[in-house]
């Protein structure tokens, strides 16, 4: 199967000051449609940053990193911003809601950035949160929701324009474990009904338990593999 | 067109989260806007009613006056220090096409009517004001009969202002009365409407002679000749030939020909008057444009402020799928929101501060005036403050756009 994304001996490296740091060491990483990956690591290890650069969200300073066959590297930045928006959603560990919006707003605002009809956007984010159990709540602003229902507004952002993946970065990073455990359950629900391609990262190992497929990560290397199947893919 | 209405909706949710913020910013536009409308349009009122005042003249006239025409001539002619002496006069009657001569003496007097007596101003008219210099009057001042009638030359007859009418004494002045002035006594018979300030209004009028024989000034001398000129005169070349004359006069009788009096068309005054309202406009909008100015820095100053308070939120909207120009477009939008509302209440108050002058110059002559606020003033207004608003909110909008998606979210974490 053609990888969502390809990522060909990835480096990045961060200049702090006089200091070199290197946050990733030739990563290869191949993601096919359908795998849910968790990417563990500690601290430091690296993880956000391979995840903003699998995201797109960040350019590798050597190496390649292609979406859906397309070497991301030759998109303009508006192009890239599209493509993202259409093809990858994301939940992140503070949610990044946008506070002057409500719940059905923010879910309608990556549709928006597409131009997608105002019917149906309000049909699909409503349909969306009723999904992620807040249909009493849609016309709520973020600051009259808990974490997490901040959480559950975020996943239904992050699948509203029907993207093929959808990366997580420690999505219950900052909720209980009641709340934490909703939200796995959220997106291994989504995964299996929508078909989507899920990647998690996290440090959490109990976070970890919902995927069959684990990426470790330390010091900017892929070091250990729990792969079951040959969804995910890496060099050497 | 959809999409530029959610970027509206989500623009307006922006300025409303910033309320305060907004409205401080939002007055100071509307501070620029209401100087520029309001002076503009009391300057512009200032300038067609001069227009229209000069417009009496017929463009018709020649002012001759003694003393150079500057500021301290001004005031000599005005203070009387200066004349035309007799000969002066008959040099300027002799001269071809002229047509007509009313000749002009003022002063101050005090005039006593029943038991009060109050200081008013004395015209003295020269030339058979009333028979022949009527037309002059009428065109040049605008002079009309509130009451009464015109006096008679020879006769012991004086028309009065209506401001000694109405208000100097006590008791209201009525036509056919009797007045004495300097110990002479003068029958009232006229009263004339309103020459538009109240100085105007505080004259007694009489005939030169009488005036001569009251304040004991020289024989047919005056401080003022305003000459018709006859139709279809070249009124440059009889102001020329007045001067020419009127220096060979003085020549012949002081013995040197420094000119120490002035000739001036009605054109040149209206010229003249023309100009000096251009640079006052000039400066007006100068000033009002420094006000717009500081208006658009401020509205810079919080787009700028924007942009770092919300460089998550922008990093979101990136990551969400946001083009840059998506970016661009929603901050414009708020910055020309901003500028436009700002250009309304500036404009609302700014009309309304002219009309206001203007109600107030109705009741009080001094100030009379009307403002123009046309409809090109307006939209000049909206679309000025519109226009700042969009220059003052592209720089922070160009700057909203360029943060990298992952560095504006890693921001304030």
């Amino acid at each position: 199967m053609k990888p969502i994304i390809k990522l060909e001996n990835v480096w990045k490296t961060y200049q702090l000051g006089k200091v070199e740091l290197v946050a990733l060491k030739g990563i290869n990483l191949e993601i096919t449609p359908g795998a849910f990956v968790t990417i563990m690591g500690a601290s430091g290890s690296g993880k956000s940053t391979l995840l903003n650069i699998i995201g797109c969200l960040d350019i590798p300073t050597k190496g390649k990193v292609f979406l859906r066959g397309q070497d991301v590297s030759l998109l303009s930045e508006d192009k890239l911003s599209q493509i993202r928006g259409k093809t990858i959603g994301f939940v992140f560990q503070e949610f990044n809601l946008l506070p002057n919006l409500n719940a059905l707003e923010n879910v309608e605002l990556p549709m928006i950035f597409q131009e997608v009809s105002q019917t149906f956007r309000e049909k699909k984010a409503k349909e969306l949160l009723i999904s992620v159990g807040l249909g009493k709540r849609i016309f709520h602003q973020p600051a009259e929701l808990s974490a997490g229902e901040r959480q559950r507004v975020a996943i239904a952002r992050s699948f509203a324009n029907d993207p093929e993946l959808v990366i997580a970065d420690e999505p219950t990073g900052n909720l209980d474990s009641v709340s934490g455990k909703k939200i796995m359950e959220i997106l291994t629900d989504f995964h299996k009904k929508r078909g989507k391609t899920i990647i998690v990262v996290t440090h959490d190992p109990n976070i970890a338990k919902y995927s069959k497929e684990i990426v470790n990560i330390k010091d900017g290397q892929i070091i250990h593999n729990h792969f079951q199947t040959e969804k995910v893919l890496w060099g050497k | 067109m959809g999409k530029i209405k959610e970027y509206f909706k989500i623009a307006i949710r922006n300025l409303r989260t910033r309320s305060l913020r907004s409205w401080l910013t939002i007055l100071g536009v509307v501070i620029g806007v209401f100087l520029i409308v309001g002076l503009l349009s009391l300057s512009e009122g200032i300038k067609a009613t001069i227009n229209e005042q000069l417009k009496g003249l017929g463009g018709e006239m020649i002012f001759i006056m003694p003393g150079e025409m500057s500021a301290t001539g001004m005031m000599g002619m005005m203070m009387g220090g200066e004349k035309l002496e007799k000969a002066d006069i008959t040099a300027i009657e002799k001269t071809k096409d002229v047509d007509e001569v009313l000749t002009m003496s003022y002063s101050s007097s005090v005039m006593r009517y029943k038991d009060e007596g109050k200081t008013v101003f004395l015209g003295g008219l020269g030339g058979q004001p009333w028979e022949k210099g009527a037309e002059i009057l009428k065109r040049f001042q605008g002079w009309s009969l509130n009451e009464g009638r015109w006096p008679i030359s020879g006769k012991r007859e004086v028309i009065i202002g209506i401001q000694i009418a109405n208000e100097i004494f006590k008791e209201k002045v009525k036509v056919g009365t009797q007045t004495t002035i300097q110990g002479r006594r003068f029958e009232i018979v006229g009263i004339l409407n309103s020459l538009g300030s109240k100085t105007d209004d505080s004259f007694v009028y009489l005939d030169m002679d009488l005036y001569q024989s009251i304040t004991g000034g020289g024989k047919g001398s005056a401080q003022i000749a305003i000459v018709k000129i006859k139709e279809g005169a070249s009124l440059n070349r009889v102001a020329e030939n007045i001067k020419e004359n009127l220096q060979e006069t003085r020549k012949r009788k002081t013995g040197t020909d420094e000119a120490d009096f002035s000739v001036i068309t009605s054109d040149k005054i209206t010229k003249i008057t023309g100009d000096i309202l251009a640079i006052i406009q000039f400066a007006i909008v100068i000033f009002a444009s420094i006000a717009i100015l500081v208006g658009g820095i401020g509205i810079m100053n919080t787009m700028f402020t924007s942009v770092r308070e919300r460089t998550r939120e922008i990093g979101i909207m990136k990551a969400i799928g946001a083009k840059n120009s998506t970016i661009l477009i929603i901050f414009l939008i708020e910055a020309s929101i901003i500028g436009l509302i700002g250009g309304l209440g500036g404009t609302i108050l700014g009309a309304g501060m002219a009309k206001l002058i203007e109600t107030y110059g109705q009741v009080h002559p001094v100030f009379y005036f009307s403002a123009s606020i046309s409809p090109a003033l307006i939209a000049f207004g909206l679309f000025f403050s519109f226009f700042v608003g969009c220059l003052a909110g592209f720089l922070p909008a160009k700057r909203a756009t360029m943060l990298k998606p992952v560095e504006a979210l890693r921001r304030y974490e």
